[in-house]
């Protein structure tokens, strides 16, 4: 996943203990105040890639950041990450109840919710929207479902085999999981997915009117829609050069831009009439696949440690982000479920040289390859001109996304001699979805990287239990474990920088990015213009 | 002559051959799509899965055998990323790239032929180091670096011009500029070394001796005959940039068949990549073929020597 997308707001996550899930009826009362229900005027958003059709299905979300951006616009789930609500914001949904025993969740429908064709949201449509799912989490939640029971004509039930205590947070992440997005069944059959994507009917605060595949989509207003929306024609336009972005921006041919690069931040920022929207995103960290290995250098903790006073993260956050993203403690972002804060990490070159002579390292030693997440090569650069201060020599390795992921896949076997990923992502929903990728043996990403077996018992145990105290507690351990450990050395967050222009209402770019779930600008319903 | 047409049509058939097999290799070689297609979670069966679907399973040659019957029917397969045929993508975005084709062709003819001409007929002179400056910038200046700059000068300074994006004619104008360039410097080239060639002649000569005027020699004598050559770049040039002007497309957003290669490219979707290579190989070398054919009409030492 990569890690463009995310959010700038730290939270409390105190209030996301709800056992009981009744979900607040904010929704209807949730129109901004002050202003007209009648939507007006245009606004054009010049996205940052190509427009890939499958995100405009939410039976195909791909469980990356990326498709969110247009399920928010087009369609509508039961409940969603929306402003500072994590998941549990009631939308198609006026409320929902998660019971005691996590063993069922039963959703009352908002009365008079019509999708853009004008047919009712119906229990059948959510029913049909959940078993038909094939994205991202399908085979989890299909697993874990016993039924799915139409109760009456507003009330949809779900009921698991064992208590299933991260339904709620899968279901309502909208880029994570798109089984609670829900679509009209009949048409859906009707046309078929490749149809569908063609032409997706939604129940979200805009309709789409056209589309040229990858390119653009034009949007309009949806007058039933059960919340006011501000403008009347949304158009979403694919820029993926971001001189262009920014130009489009500067003569008012886009309103809102997302992701604008290190070194076109200035140009932004010295522009009176524009406003930079550094929306605080995904983590990096350094890692050592193989470090368990006692013939790797990294299998003292005392090197690990080296480097993490040897990386200089203020410097990295300065020059990549124009020191708009955040330097933290953990690899985990704090807005997630139990992820935790941790203070920021000391850099101090001559104790990093001390750890390292100890260390049997007093010259430092050669590293094969440094390799960053694709594409941002110019942060493993920096890693590498850091290291040389402690003596470790290394090279910058460039790889092509797709080729990394797939070697990343590959385990260890495709990472041979001593080797430093300088890794990052942005997931939604829980801590526990970093950890089960990025460092449980076998996991997706980590294979067979690390294999630390006292915290992977750890995490299996976690993964057991229904006994949320305990969960707590053993998902903090385990993070504090792997810090105190060093068995990864956090970098930074970085800041997914957009911009926005004059014709945006906005006293503050927090108003157009309100969702701290997120690094796009949803709730679409709730922009205005001047 | 019709041993000839079939010796070359054979020739082709071997190139397109030749070429669907190496597109057909090389986009694997890029890696796996699954990867791309599936979401950052999924196991090993959620991959065996996609790629059963999308037939990726099968043994190399049994994959090529379905290419190349795609291609022979016309229909190129289907697009992993739009889930749509490729053939009706490409078809959608052809209008596009022709529009920016022919305006790059234009400003390339604008720009090189004339000027290639007064450096061929100014030989050594002010105009020609004028000229042959032109073609070296044209050469050396990359088509991104100048629509970047044309942007910022004629959208933003002086806001002339649309940054992007496909609508009236001031949309097309800087993509067509920034396009065409590199071609008018090589049309530029090509039309003076010809020219060169062709006045040096002897029956230029004889003209200029029969006291015909200097615009007659030139225009009527001198570049009909240079002209050949010319046009027969200019044709290979409109293909090229029908189906990879990738960079332009890109940066100025132009909804045409580059910009589809590159998100082809991006989403590692092999059909796509395959079925744009394809199209614009045929196209080439059916051109080609068409020319040798045409050559060979005109003058029968080709077809008699080839």
């Amino acid at each position: 996943m990569q890690p463009d997308d995310g959010h700038s707001n730290r939270m409390a996550l105190g209030r996301r203990s709800v056992l009981t899930g009744a979900a607040s009826l904010a929704g209807l009362a949730a129109g901004v105040p002050g202003v007209s229900a009648a939507p007006q005027g245009k606004l054009t958003l010049a996205w940052h890639t190509n427009i890939a059709a499958r995100w405009l299905d939410p039976q195909q979300h791909d469980g990356t950041a990326s498709p969110d951006n247009f399920l928010m616009a087009l369609h509508d789930g039961l409940i969603k990450n929306f402003r500072d609500q994590l998941y549990d914001h009631a939308a198609l949904a006026e409320r929902f109840e998660f019971a005691e025993d996590a063993r069922s969740a039963t959703f009352w429908l908002r009365p008079g919710t019509k999708f853009h064709d004008g047919s009712p949201v119906t229990p059948a449509d959510v029913k049909w929207s959940y078993e038909h799912y094939r994205g991202a989490w399908g085979e989890v939640l299909r697993e874990q479902t016993k039924a799915v029971e139409v109760v009456d004509d507003k009330t949809v039930r779900f009921q698991f085999k064992d208590p299933f205590l991260d339904f709620p947070i899968l279901l309502g992440t909208a880029n994570v999981c798109g089984a609670g997005w829900v679509v009209p069944a009949k048409y859906h059959q009707q046309v078929g997915s490749a149809g569908f994507l063609q032409k997706p009917i939604g129940a979200g605060p805009y309709r789409l009117v056209s589309q040229e595949p990858g390119v653009k989509l034009e949007f309009e207003a949806f007058a039933d829609y059960y919340r006011p929306v501000g403008i009347k024609q949304l158009t979403m336009v694919s820029i993926p050069e971001a001189a262009t972005r920014v130009a489009m921006l500067e003569r008012g041919e886009a309103d809102i831009i997302y992701f604008v690069p290190g070194e076109l931040i200035d140009r932004v920022k010295n522009n009176p009439k524009l406003r930079l929207a550094p929306v605080v995103s995904g983590n990096w960290w350094l890692e050592f696949p193989g470090f368990q290995n006692p013939s790797s250098p990294f299998h003292d903790k005392r090197v690990r440690q080296a480097i993490s006073l040897a990386v200089d993260r203020d410097a990295i956050n300065n020059a990549e982000c124009g020191g708009m993203g955040v330097v933290d403690g953990n690899w985990i972002n704090n807005d997630v479920e139990y992820g935790m804060e941790w203070p920021k990490w000391p850099h101090d070159i001559a104790k990093a040289r001390q750890l390292m002579a100890e260390a049997g390292f007093p010259n430092g030693f050669s590293v094969d390859w440094v390799t960053p997440t694709p594409n941002y090569y110019s942060r493993g650069e920096r890693i590498v001109s850091q290291l040389q201060a402690i003596g470790i020599k290394s090279k910058l390795q460039v790889m092509e996304r797709g080729v990394f992921l797939k070697r990343l896949q590959g385990g260890l076997k495709e990472w041979p001699g001593v080797q430093i990923l300088f890794s990052a992502t942005r997931i939604g929903g829980t801590w526990s979805n970093w950890y089960d990728s990025h460092f449980k043996c076998g996991g997706f990403n980590a294979k067979d990287f690390f294999c630390v077996k006292a915290l992977d018992d750890m995490f299996e145990k976690y993964l057991a239990s229904y006994d949320r105290n305990e969960r707590k507690q053993l998902a903090e351990q385990i993070q504090r474990t792997m810090l105190e450990e060093y068995y990864f050395v956090p970098v930074f967050r970085h800041a997914f920088v957009n911009a926005i222009g004059p014709r945006v209402a906005a006293n503050n770019w927090r108003d157009v990015f309100p969702t701290i779930t997120t690094g796009y600008c949803y709730p679409w319903e709730d922009i205005r213009l001047v | 002559m019709g041993q000839f047409i079939v010796r070359r049509t054979l020739y082709a058939i071997a190139t397109l051959f030749i070429l669907s097999l190496t597109i057909f290799l090389v986009v694997r070689l890029t890696g796996d799509p699954v990867t791309l297609l599936a979401e950052p979670g999924a196991q090993e069966e959620d991959l065996a899965v996609i790629r059963k679907d999308w037939g990726l399973d099968r043994p190399l040659p049994v994959q090529y055998a379905a290419f190349v019957k795609n291609v022979l029917t016309g229909e190129l397969g289907q697009s992993f990323n739009y889930e749509m045929p490729v053939s009706t993508l490409y078809f959608q975005r052809l209008p596009n790239s022709l529009e920016l084709a022919l305006a790059a062709t234009l400003i390339s003819f604008l720009i090189g032929i004339p000027t290639g001409i007064i450096s061929a007929v100014r030989v050594n002179s002010v105009w020609d180091h004028v000229g042959k400056t032109v073609a070296l910038l044209g050469l050396s200046v990359p088509g991104f670096w100048l629509g970047l700059v044309m942007i910022l000068i004629f959208s933003v300074w002086l806001g002339w011009l649309p940054t992007s994006g496909q609508g009236g004619w001031r949309n097309l104008i800087m993509p067509a500029v920034a396009l065409g360039w590199y071609f008018a410097a090589s049309l530029l080239r090509l039309t003076r070394s010809s020219m060169l060639e062709v006045l040096r002649s002897e029956y230029i000569k004889l003209a200029r001796l029969k006291g015909l005027p200097a615009f007659a020699v030139i225009a009527v004598h001198a570049f009909k005959n240079a002209l050949i050559p010319v046009l027969t770049l200019a044709g290979i040039n409109l293909v090229i940039m029908l189906n990879a002007a990738v960079i332009i497309e890109v940066i100025f957003a132009w909804p045409g068949i580059g910009r589809l290669l590159y998100e082809g490219i991006f989403q590692r979707d092999f059909p796509l990549v395959q079925g744009i290579v394809m199209e614009a190989g045929v196209m080439i070398v059916v051109i080609n073929l068409l020319v040798d054919i045409l050559y060979a009409y005109i003058d029968p030492r080709i077809r008699l020597t080839r």
